[in-house]
């Protein structure tokens, strides 16, 4: 509980480091804000710059720019779009879904395909099998998962003459065209982490049926799978469990590019098309928003430790 | 694709072995006690002969604009032509020189100073420990991606930012590999040892700490040249880092998603080109570790 409560403080105080960083970031950009805001630079005399600089807050000292900003972020305020004047939290909060339903249904799809297949390879005796899954694992770490991406929509319409419907349905309005949607992105967002995945269940595993105990446990004579389950995997799940939680990068990373690749109005795509509208506010955001993601699921991974192995006891 | 020492407090321990960089005999030496590293060498090395050469050996230039677009392989050009109607074959070899190029400086940033910030940390330690490690936590609390898009967003899409961007996105990952071996180092007799007789902090860094370092910093340094070459590519190809006309894989990869349904091959030949390098660095990063350090399994 002390563990928790201490690292909640600093998830906390790594997401005021983030805002520092971005805010930053954002006011060290070469060329004022009103350059870019108004594009008309020449055309504003010296009195309207000064206004719309107020009129944004931008005139007053940094450190008090910051804070302002920082309170209003408290208070679920993160700005107004330059390009659309629409305020950016609700605009972020209604791209969420699709994101967070992207992410899930790859982080199940990584779950499913490289844990069997990382087991199997550990037990098996075929050569064949074995050369097969280190090949995998290679190469899934290798190619880069946008040009699976592209590979498999040239695959879907040149061998299935088929192809999703390009504009975005939410599962709760049409199951069946969503499901189409996401067939792809997910596929090849979870390809690549799969293999990843599958090389460390792989790994762990070999290491831990090495262990005396699991000779122990074949030795009284437990049946196969249940040492390979209960003893076996149990134990070789912390390094999988780590694993799995670093790919979350990885996995977010994926989701912004696939989102622009397939059009999916989710969070990345809204974060991408603010940096190519310099739509700051908008960019802001999202960086906060996929911050908070990341730092989360990071802590939950954590957690999951103390699950997985009760000797694990943070302090 | 592991940003090793995240969180990994499993994985930590078993990086600091004193006196793991052995060094190899020769490429033979290499080749003979691990084949999977010297595959992985020579497929690096034939991309950066190819990279160097690339002016000698393309039949055209990476821009000259020679036949008509989207012509298919075959038909007097190798690799075919993209959208614009330039040599694919000769882009694809001048990408291997953006690609390396970006690879190498970004890791070379983040080794530099991903390193010598672990290396202090953990020499120092006390609170500058704490604020050098707490600072590289909070660049780790964004995915990998998503901050360098945000730092090339802020300087504005190049090569050159999107090298920064990724130098300093993968600079806290050597940071925390090299501050574990130093602790591991610092409790040591030989370090008390140096100290009696006198010898100035930067001398025992160099001298007494860097050596036990190097071997983990090896490893990381070749895996994350292989998640680099990725990086600039995936930037490349959301358009915030290489801009037109350089050739780069991932712009080339970007240019053919208009036109792939109609020329597949220039969205699969830059593809396979990343895909081939960076498997000759992971390669070449598997193997080394398997030499340097027994204990890791890999595959």
């Amino acid at each position: 509980m002390r563990y928790l409560l201490r690292r909640l403080v600093w998830m906390a105080a790594a997401l005021l480091g983030v805002s520092v960083l971005i805010f930053l970031l954002v006011r060290l950009l070469p060329g004022t804000i009103i350059d870019i805001l108004a594009g008309t630079e020449g055309q504003l005399s010296r009195e309207q710059r000064l206004q719309i600089l107020h009129s944004f807050g931008l005139d007053r000292p940094l450190p008090v720019q910051y804070v302002l900003w920082a309170w209003n972020l408290l208070h679920g305020n993160l700005g107004w779009s330059f390009r659309t004047s629409q305020p950016v939290a609700p605009l972020l909060v209604s791209r969420l879904p699709v994101t967070v339903e992207l992410a899930l249904l790859s982080a199940a799809c990584v779950t499913l395909l490289g844990l069997p297949l990382g087991i199997v390879a550990s037990v098996t005796r075929s050569v064949r099998l074995k050369g097969f899954v280190q090949v995998v694992g290679l190469l899934g770490l290798s190619i880069p998962n946008f040009w699976i991406a592209l590979a498999l929509i040239i695959l879907a319409s040149y061998a299935f003459r088929w192809g999703p419907a390009l504009i975005y349905v939410p599962p709760w309005q049409d199951p069946w065209v969503n499901a189409q949607q996401m067939f792809l992105p997910v596929l090849s967002l979870a390809l690549g982490l799969a293999a990843v995945v599958l090389r460390m269940t792989r790994s762990s595993m070999l290491e831990v049926l090495g262990q005396e105990y699991v000779k122990v446990a074949r030795a009284k004579g437990l049946a196969g799978q249940t040492v390979l389950v209960r003893h076996a995997l149990r134990n070789a799940l912390i390094p999988i469990v780590t694993v799995l939680g670093l790919q979350t990068g990885f996995l977010l990373g994926g989701v912004v590019i696939n989102e622009q690749i397939f059009g999916l109005p989710g969070l990345g795509w809204t974060l991408l098309n603010g940096v190519y509208q310099r739509d700051y506010p908008v960019v802001q955001g999202a960086v906060m928003l996929f911050a908070a993601t990341f730092v989360m699921i990071n802590l939950l991974v954590d957690l999951a430790y103390t699950y997985l192995d009760p000797r694990i006891r943070f302090q | 694709m592991i940003r090793a020492g995240q969180g990994v407090q499993a994985l930590r321990g078993r990086i600091a072995r004193p006196g793991a960089g052995r060094r190899t005999e020769g490429p033979f030496g290499l080749a003979r006690r691990s084949p999977v590293a010297a595959v992985g060498a020579g497929v690096i090395a034939i991309v950066v002969l190819l990279a160097l050469a690339a002016d000698l050996i393309t039949p055209h230039g990476p821009v000259a604009q020679i036949a008509s677009p989207l012509l298919r392989p075959g038909h007097g050009f190798i690799a075919g032509t993209d959208e614009l109607g330039r040599d694919e074959l000769s882009r694809l070899i001048f990408g291997a020189r953006v690609s390396l190029y970006v690879g190498v400086l970004a890791v070379s940033i983040a080794l530099a100073g991903g390193a010598s910030t672990g290396i202090v940390a953990g020499f120092y330690g006390g609170w500058l420990d704490n604020a050098l490690m707490r600072a590289m936590d909070i660049l780790f609390s964004l995915p990998a991606i998503v901050l360098a898009i945000a730092i090339t967003s802020i300087l504005g899409p190049s090569l050159t930012n999107a090298m920064i961007a990724i130098g300093i996105v993968y600079a806290p990952t050597f940071a925390r590999i090299a501050r574990g071996p130093t602790l591991a180092v610092m409790n040591l007799a030989y370090i008390e040892a140096a100290r009696a007789i006198g010898a100035p902090n930067w001398t025992i860094i160099l001298r007494h700490v860097l050596p036990n370092v190097s071997a983990p910093l090896l490893v990381q340094t070749t895996v994350s040249l292989s998640t680099a070459i990725l990086t600039e590519a995936a930037l490349s190809f959301l358009g915030v880092g290489t801009q037109p006309p350089t050739a780069s894989w991932g712009l080339m990869l970007n240019a053919a998603r208009q036109y792939m349904l109609i020329d597949p091959w220039i969205a699969i030949l830059p593809g396979v080109a990343i895909a081939l390098t960076v498997l000759g660095f992971n390669l070449l990063g598997d193997g080394l570790r398997d030499l340097l350090d027994p204990r890791i399994p890999t595959m």
